[in-house]
């Protein structure tokens, strides 16, 4: 008898809590097919190392976008070789809980049960990202009052307050880490002439990109392809012309984190001044972010301890009381 | 007597609605106190437990970088 999972099925990362076990699997949303005929060759952490560097009969794609399904095919194929890594088989149909934006569309959730369930799923729920991030930040989100919680992934942010164990305010924006990498790559295309990979911007946004402007400010030598030359080229890229860069998505960002604040009843409103909000998801990571919130909202901003966790370690709570709790989940009239 | 027993019926079709109304409000009521039960801090120690244990694990490997670090420099220095 298979053990239940769940999974939070992230645009960047892929995690897997097994009931009764803990977290079993923490690998990036990656899969490396051969384009001619259609095999895996490798999915996860190696499949990562590829992305940009394959032959051209070898893709590395990221199946995933901005929280849903870009293609349908290649995520069940990802699901049903994660499911295999952990234990199930054709025999042990465990049953799933899957961690979603709460902004996808019926038909983007359709395809998310559909691919668990023909990669060996007995049964797949669906659970909002916001939700199971408070329960694994370990938020008191069983008591009236407001727990309010920001979860920055890879291709969604969304802010949610929280309170008695349902969600009474909500705002999801379809913007994340990498489109902050995207505007790293477009700056240093528009201006410095050189063409960078996904994974060189996530590593200048790693090493000096910033929100706000922070004590030390540093520069970060990139090497690239010259647009115009075609030969390699390095430049030096400065925090300040990097935070000027990603201002735009960090601006939409903070932006729904403020009109989450005034869709909020006012009786939560000030359980926020004296209890502040977590920031939880990998984007939450960003130098100077929490800063800029806080300084945007008036509102303490606090780090969970399991920024990158969070979101599955909620879930694994969920699929521990299956039966208590199955009423949180997607699409369950309450 | 046609009459009686149309009562009779309605009474019991109402009798019957109550009953089942009754006992979907109190079942809504035991639903939602075992949700709230179940998110308690109480019922969530085991996630409680992971998160500091992952936090003690990433703590642990944060001084262990800032070891080498510190390594690299009296290199550089010496």
């Amino acid at each position: 008898m298979a053990r239940d999972l769940a999974i939070d099925l992230g645009t960047a990362n892929t995690l897997v809590y097994m009931k009764g076990r803990g977290i079993v699997l923490n690998e990036p949303s990656v899969i490396a097919l051969n384009r001619q005929t259609g095999e895996v060759l490798a999915t996860g952490r190696e499949a990562w190392q590829m992305i940009g560097r394959t032959p051209g009969y070898i893709v590395a794609v990221r199946p995933l976008r901005g929280g849903a399904i870009t293609d349908f095919e290649i995520t069940e194929r990802m699901i049903r070789l994660l499911l295999q890594r952990v234990g199930v088989s054709r025999f042990t149909r465990p049953k799933v809980v899957i961690c979603v934006p709460s902004a996808i569309t019926e038909v983007e959730r359709r395809a998310v049960t559909d691919a668990a369930r023909r990669a060996g799923a007995a049964d797949a729920n669906l659970i909002e990202q916001p939700m199971a991030a408070a329960i694994g930040a370990d938020l008191p989100i069983d008591e009236p009052v407001g727990n309010m919680v920001i979860d920055i992934g890879g291709g969604t942010s969304e802010t949610a307050v929280i309170s008695l164990g349902g969600i009474v305010a909500l705002e999801a924006v379809r913007v994340g880490s990498f489109d902050i990498d995207a505007a790293i790559q477009n700056h240093i295309k528009r201006q410095h002439g050189i063409a960078v990979g996904e994974r060189t911007a996530e590593e200048i946004k790693m090493a000096i990109g910033s929100a706000s402007a922070t004590d030390e400010d540093s520069t970060a030598e990139v090497r690239g392809r010259d647009l115009m030359s075609g030969l390699p080229k390095t430049v030096v890229l400065t925090a300040e012309e990097i935070r000027e860069a990603i201002e735009d998505p960090i601006s939409s960002i903070v932006d729904s984190v403020v009109r989450c604040l005034a869709k909020a009843p006012p009786e939560l409103s000030q359980d926020f001044l004296v209890r502040g909000m977590y920031l939880v998801g990998g984007g939450g990571l960003l130098r100077g972010l929490a800063q800029r919130i806080e300084n945007e909202t008036q509102v303490p901003v606090k780090m969970s301890n399991v920024p990158l966790e969070a979101v599955v370690l909620g879930a694994g709570h969920v699929i521990e009381h299956y039966d208590a709790l199955k009423g949180m989940f997607m699409g369950v009239r309450r | 007597m046609t009459a009686i027993l149309i009562v009779c019926v309605v009474f019991l079709l109402v009798v019957v609605g109550l009953a089942i109304r009754s006992r979907r409000s109190r079942d809504a009521v035991a639903d939602f106190r075992r949700q709230i039960d179940a998110l308690s801090p109480e019922a969530r120690k085991d996630v409680a437990d992971r998160v500091r244990k992952i936090g003690e694990l990433d703590d642990s490997v944060e001084s262990g970088d800032e070891a080498v670090a510190q390594e690299g420099d009296d290199d550089d220095g010496s």
